[in-house]
């Protein structure tokens, strides 16, 4: 009983420490961009919180009150969001497979997360692109048509998981871009 | 004698608040190192807040096009600095080749930029709140 008595504060210490720990953590999104070829190696480490602000105070070319427009893809009739809320809660398996012979198209929900898998048979390019359903129903959330809100994308990011968005394995470049609570690129 | 002393104080009182005034936005960084035999070797400390204030005195017909430019961009400056400053220290941006390393890094309150080619060594570090200031004072000078 002696022993609860001390090891109560300690565990509660303890844990509004870590609980303190988790909430002032840094989140980070990384890019790393590397040549094989000419050795050449590009790290960029932007803070979350950062691209948070910055992103609404950028109002120049196609990026306005941090949402973007993307060119010609009409969501008239669709109702994104609700299909992105209808997928989150179908089973995880493959929904698209393309195959054709210069290229194969793959997209599947795994391990909760929108995952999608192409291959570039003509430029021998693989790209991996995985968004967590959070962040896809960010990126979809209160736009009009042709575009992405990323404001909300980067915010639901923070609470996002470690995870590679997108991995490029290339033969010249290779590009991977992901987020962590670490300072430095690996 | 007290009238002496009475001065005295005076100057070193106004000594104080002068330095004290330019180091208030702290100091800025310039090394550059030439790797040829008897090349540069230039290192200049200089405290920060002389640049906004030496922008003030500069005509306005000399800044008024930097300040056009300059002036779609303030907001996100605005957003971006004051938020830059309050991220924790570390490296932003590093470009490595075999021939040069470029690295870009925030430490303390100030922007670090690190070039190292096969030329030279430069060192340039700015503190942010006087980046801040000296962009204002180039985009409010041009204004007539």
């Amino acid at each position: 009983m002696k022993t609860l008595k001390y090891a109560l504060p300690i565990c509660a210490l303890l844990l509004t420490g870590t609980m303190l720990f988790a909430l002032t953590t840094t989140r980070y999104l990384h890019v790393r961009v590397n040549n094989p070829v000419t050795h050449e190696i590009v790290r960029v480490n932007v803070p979350l919180s950062l691209a948070e602000k910055i992103i609404p105070a950028i109002n120049k070319g196609e990026l306005h009150d941090g949402k973007v427009h993307i060119g010609k893809f009409k969501t008239d009739d669709v109702n994104l969001p609700q299909i992105l809320e209808a997928l989150k809660t179908a089973p995880e398996g493959e929904f698209v497979t393309v195959q054709q012979k210069d290229n194969n198209v793959r997209v599947a929900k795994e391990h909760g997360m929108l995952v999608v898998h192409v291959v570039d048979q003509r430029s021998k390019e693989n790209v991996d692109v995985t968004i967590p359903w959070e962040v896809a129903q960010a990126l979809s959330s209160d736009v009009n048509d042709n575009q992405l809100n990323i404001e909300a994308g980067i915010r639901a990011l923070e609470n996002a998981g470690d995870v590679t968005l997108v991995s490029v394995v290339g033969k010249n470049e290779n590009v991977r871009i992901w987020v962590d609570s670490s300072s430095s690129a690996d | 004698m007290i009238l002496l002393a009475k001065i005295g104080v005076g100057l070193m009182g106004t000594a104080v608040v002068g330095g004290a005034m330019l180091c208030s936005e702290g100091f800025m960084t310039i090394k550059v190192h030439e790797k040829r035999a008897n090349g540069t070797n230039i290192s200049l400390i200089l405290p920060a807040a002389i640049v906004p204030a030496t922008l003030a005195v500069i005509p306005n017909n000399h800044l008024a096009q930097a300040s056009e430019q300059l002036q779609p961009y303030m907001p996100l400056f605005d957003a971006a600095l004051p938020a830059l400053e309050e991220c924790p220290d570390g490296v932003l941006v590093e470009v490595a080749d075999p021939h040069e390393h470029v690295l870009i890094r925030k430490d303390g309150g100030s922007v670090d930029l690190d070039v190292n080619d096969s030329d030279e060594i430069v060192h340039v570090s700015i503190p942010l709140r006087a980046a801040l200031s000296t962009l204002h004072e180039i985009a409010a000078n041009g204004q007539i």
